[in-house]
């Protein structure tokens, strides 16, 4: 009741002022009061930073008193901590949700079209897959955070790959768009050069463990197959599209040529693999680079990004948008709105980005021109290729299933299970599907 | 007559005192574990979004599912063989420390008893470190040893072995304490009869140790199969399950169907599944309790 | 065995000389071995303790420290964030113990020597409350804590007290396990005797009972506080910002920063966070043991 009366107010006040301009009525009609914020824990060193500053500057403009956590994707905590406030209906007023969750809670969000609605008008069009896990019903319910939203392309060593015989750079040359080169640049390549990276001593490790980072890329590699499991009705097709078994065939050939505890990996055993200089390669956003440029800058320069290798049905990249949402039991919904707002201008979002060298994809479009990208070195224009541009399309892992299922498929890292048990489990491909199969069933619940 | 009824009145006043005495302990467990299980055993009745009375349908869906058989199996596994190896190497352990003369004793379960002192989630963390994908100190020294290096805990078995593994070590300790005070309060005499019969080492074990330590056994063993059994923090930090599921016990498997996969009826309903097997182990422990009452 | 019984009595007393000191040596062996296999984990841990994180990043050899340095130390001790964890789990751990005394102490001498309607049942339902895991018992305490949230506006998530509030149940029961035991032993003769002299049932409770039980109180409060500086499940559960975590979970969400090493940190992180129990132990090893064994060897 109070929150719709809130919200009554807000949209006269926010009709009243001009669109530039952040909710000004805070000042006046509800003063003060006190707001408690978590945020994704930022990997990349030194990028919370830029976040808290911007939320205690709108916190002193607005007297409103803050408090900001950041809470860690490592050991699931920021999921966990999602859970428990939708269950105990109390906790942080602004809350991040990583993918599918959102839309899992959607009955719990307060629907923040007041917050989007004017920054669309502004702004123009938010990338598709993040304006579908942010809305429910017609209405957003959450808004596309800034911070963590990323694509987990490969992060190569140059000197290895140019050792077995692969010219990074003339595929994707420095600040510059990809060359005709770069068509070539597939599944099959990548696994040809992992053979030979093997041979080298330094195979390349991608990530088949249960965390976020492998879900990511396995998800856009199963879409690049065209082994979708269950389509947008909940239908599973997992028997019927011999897709699958093309996808977990490459699989096992994959495994063979990679450290044995990628199963066990989690989202830092793929950074420090990197970092330590064992790796060739791994498919991660630059905070590897970052830490790698603090703490062993000779590897860091020989780190380079570069767009995903293309498949059966084309180039898709592993996509993590993360949402900022507002509980409906919040009971400072309005001043949760205001910074909301205030953190998806323009100017917050660049200096968000930059703090990030790169890290951050923006969500909308028009956002996606900033100079980081092409001013992080050395090596120069290494993050330059990593923010998605036209010759890739975004994927979040188990669309196009319905939220239901998918937030259960990526909690339950079934693509990766399914990888795990046709290698190291040693199951046979057919008797792995029909454990999918029958997984999926499961999912289905209600 | 006036003097029965005073007693009487003293009586009940006694009773009433002694309740009153037993009140906080009373509401403490009324409301912070009765009121909860039974809540517990409501929600495992509703359906995921927990706004409609499903009956037994979660249970029933669990029965189809080949991951829940999977934890059954593995919980099972887990506890009975992480029990045994803690009860005969507590068992061993403990005959070694009584043996070696009496004042050298406490130094030694000084040091054998850290790893119990060591809260679990901070050891385990230890563990993990040592048996690190990418930086294993024992696969270092198995490589200097012309040893092929071990996946801890990327491949599946040996994650189950390390898992077991580290319930081992942290739980030992304990069976060699209890053990170690049942060995004391052996007296001397048997075995000196015993030896007088002329019974080696292993009789003396048979005939005299292991009738006279039966009842230490059997309560340690229970106890800790049922702390081994509900154990969530050690594999929680070294595995969180995996991988493909298999280290999950009831515990970590109904944190993630419950938490993480925000089912919170299944998440119930999985967890309920540990009783039919712990009241086995109330079932043995209340006869316990009563043989100790009747000796009081 | 009829052999070992046949065998010539003349040369026994040598040979039991030499089996005994065989049997010392294999004893000795045996306990170098087990406590090698013991300490490896905090010995490892304490190595780790005093590398940087280049160090530990560097694959150089990891069972020694080429440059050892107390940077580790440092840094957690002034860290704000750990002294918080390490204040928040001690002013639980405080709380739950003499909270678990309160309850414990009057609750077991009731059950103990004032017998009253259901307090035998009551003896043994103490005790089967183990039977409950914690995995079952923290999802419906997430729906008292909406509830108690939406009837009287306290926030019960993420507040480290809340442990305080919960850690009782893992305590209570055992406590007053311990204490039933430490007071039934006590004669009872001496109670008529109070009673005789005219004492009330609360001053034979303090006067006698406490006095002559006090290793048993001793016992019981190590027992305490141990139990709620280790429990992992439920302050994972129910605290999410940094400043509300207690010491387990501080150190799982918080320290583990991912890609960088902070090995070192995390592993002097343990190691200190072991501290307040050992050092319990180092000094009260006797009482520790006698609280563990309290119920065992009187069955």
């Amino acid at each position: 009741m109070s929150g719709q009366s809130q919200r009554r107010k807000f949209l006269k006040t926010a009709a009243a002022t001009s669109a530039a301009l952040a909710f000004p009525y805070i000042r006046t009609s509800y003063a003060a009061g006190s707001l408690a914020v978590a945020f994704w824990d930022h990997w990349v060193p030194g990028a919370n930073n830029t976040l808290t500053k911007l939320c205690q500057d709108w916190a002193k403009k607005e007297k409103v008193d803050i408090k900001i956590d950041y809470i860690t994707s490592q050991g699931n905590k920021d999921q966990l901590t999602i859970v428990a406030e939708a269950q105990a209906r109390s906790g942080h007023d602004i809350l991040q949700h990583p993918a599918w969750f959102a839309q899992t809670y959607a009955k719990q969000l307060e629907p923040v079209d007041d917050v989007m609605n004017p920054l669309i008008k502004k702004y123009g069009k938010v990338a598709s897959a993040a304006e579908f896990l942010a809305k429910s019903k017609g209405h957003w319910i959450a808004v596309p955070a800034v911070t963590g939203t990323q694509v987990k392309p490969p992060l190569v060593r140059l000197d290895l790959f140019k050792k077995v015989g692969i010219d990074i750079l003339e595929m994707y040359p420095v600040n510059k768009e990809p060359t005709k080169a770069a068509d070539k640049w597939n599944w099959e390549l990548m696994l040809s050069a992992a053979e030979k990276l093997k041979k080298e001593g330094h195979p390349i490790g991608l990530g088949f463990g249960q965390t976020t980072d492998s879900i990511d890329w396995v998800g856009a590699m199963f879409h690049s197959f065209g082994a979708d499991m269950v389509n947008e009705k909940g239908d599973i097709l997992i028997k019927k599209n011999d897709a699958v078994k093309q996808v977990l065939e490459y699989a096992q050939r994959l495994a063979a040529v990679m450290p044995q505890d990628v199963f066990a990996w989690d989202d830092a055993s793929n950074n420090k693999y990197i970092i330590s200089g064992q790796g060739s390669m791994i498919m991660n956003p630059p905070s590897a680079y970052a830490v790698a440029k603090r703490d062993n800058p000779d590897i860091a320069k020989h780190l380079y990004e570069i767009p995903y290798p293309t498949g059966p049905k084309g180039r898709f990249a592993g996509y993590l948008p993360y949402l900022w949402g507002t509980w409906n039991f919040s009971k400072n919904k309005s001043a949760a709105k205001s910074l909301l707002s205030h953190l998806l201008q323009r100017e917050s979002v660049e200096q968000l980005v930059t703090a990030s060298i790169g890290y951050d994809v923006p969500s909308f479009e028009s956002m996606r021109d900033f100079k980081v990208w092409s001013e992080v070195e050395p090596p120069k224009g290494v993050v330059y290729h990593y923010p998605p541009r036209k010759d890739q399309t975004t994927w979040v892992a188990c669309a196009p299933a319905p939220a239901s299922m998918a937030q259960q498929m990526y909690t339950q890292a079934i693509m990766t299970k399914m990888i795990a048990r046709c290698t190291t489990g040693g199951d046979s491909i057919n008797k792995t599907i029909d454990w999918a199969a029958s997984e999926l069933e499961g999912y289905q619940r209600s | 007559m006036r003097r029965h009824g005073g007693l009487r009145r003293f009586a009940r006043r006694k009773s009433t005192i002694a309740f009153l005495m037993a009140l906080p302990l009373i509401a403490l467990i009324a409301a912070l574990v009765v009121y909860p299980t039974l809540y517990a055993i409501y929600l495992a009745m509703l359906n995921k979004s927990l706004e409609r009375f499903v009956g037994f349908s979660n249970f029933t869906f669990l029965f189809t599912r080949e991951t829940f058989w999977m934890v059954v199996k593995q919980s099972c596994i887990f506890a009975i063989s992480a029990v045994i190896f803690k009860a005969l190497i507590g068992f061993c352990v403990a005959h070694f420390v009584h043996n070696v003369p009496a004042k050298g004793q406490r130094k030694w379960r000084g040091m054998l008893l850290i790893p119990w002192v060591i809260p679990p989630a901070m050891s385990t963390l230890g563990w993990f470190w040592l048996l690190d994908p990418s930086y294993s100190a024992f696969n270092w020294l198995f490589v200097r040893l012309g040893i092929p290096s071990v996946s801890w805990l990327g491949d599946p078995n040996w994650a189950r072995f390390s898992v077991i593994l580290v319930n081992v070590w942290y739980g030992a300790p304990f069976f060699l304490i209890m053990y170690l005070a049942a060995l004391k309060s052996v007296p001397e005499q048997l075995y000196e009869a015993a030896a007088i019969d002329g019974a080696n080492w292993w009789q003396k074990i048979w005939y005299v140790t292991l009738p006279m330590m039966r009842n230490i056994i059997s309560i340690t063993v229970l106890f800790s199969l049922i702390v081994t059994f509900a154990n969530f923090d050690i594999v929680r930090i070294l595995t969180s399950g995996g991988p493909i599921d298999r280290t999950h016990v009831f515990a970590t498997w109904a944190f993630l169907v419950g938490i993480n996969g925000g089912d919170i009826a299944l998440g119930a309903a999985v967890s309920l599944f540990m009783f039919p097997i712990l009241a086995v182990a109330a079932y043995f422990i209340l006869r316990d309790i009563s043989r100790r009452g009747n000796e009081a | 065995m009829s052999a070992v019984l046949q065998a010539p009595v003349v040369p026994k007393t040598r040979s039991m000389k030499r089996d005994k000191r065989r049997a010392l040596f294999w004893s000795y062996f045996f306990l170098i071995v087990f406590v090698i296999f013991f300490l490896t984990p905090p010995i490892y841990m304490f190595i780790t303790s005093l590398k940087s994180s280049a160090e530990v990043g560097a694959v150089t050899n990891p069972w020694w420290v080429y440059h050892p340095t107390l940077e580790n130390y440092k840094a957690l001790i002034f860290s704000e964030d750990y002294q918080t964890f390490f204040l928040n789990s001690a002013m639980v751990s405080v709380i739950v113990v003499i909270v678990t005394m309160l309850i414990s102490i009057p609750a077991a001498f009731a059950l103990a020597r004032m017998k009253f309607w259901g307090s035998s049942t009551l003896a043994m339902g103490v005790f089967l409350t183990y039977l409950i895991p914690e995995t079952l018992l923290f999802i419906p305490l997430f729906k008292i804590f909406a509830w108690v949230n939406e009837t009287f506006d306290i926030q019960l998530i993420n507040h480290w007290w809340v442990c305080a509030i919960i850690y009782p149940t893992l305590t209570v029961p055992f406590c007053t396990w311990i204490m039933i035991g430490y007071f039934a032993s006590i004669p009872k003769e001496l109670d008529e005797a109070a009673l005789i002299d005219g004492a009330g049932y609360l001053q034979m409770l303090t006067k006698i009972f406490i006095p002559v039980a006090l290793p048993g109180i001793i016992a019981a409060t190590i027992f305490a506080f141990t139990v709620s500086w280790a429990d992992f499940l439920y302050p994972l559960a129910f605290t999410t910002s940094a400043d509300q975590m207690l010491l387990p979970t501080g150190i799982y969400s918080t320290l583990i920063k991912g890609d960088v090493y902070a090995w070192g940190q995390i592993m002097t992180a343990c190691l200190l966070g072991a501290l307040p129990p050992l050092l319990i132990y180092a000094f009260l090893m006797d009482y520790y043991i006698a609280g563990l064994t309290a119920g065992a060897t009187k069955g």
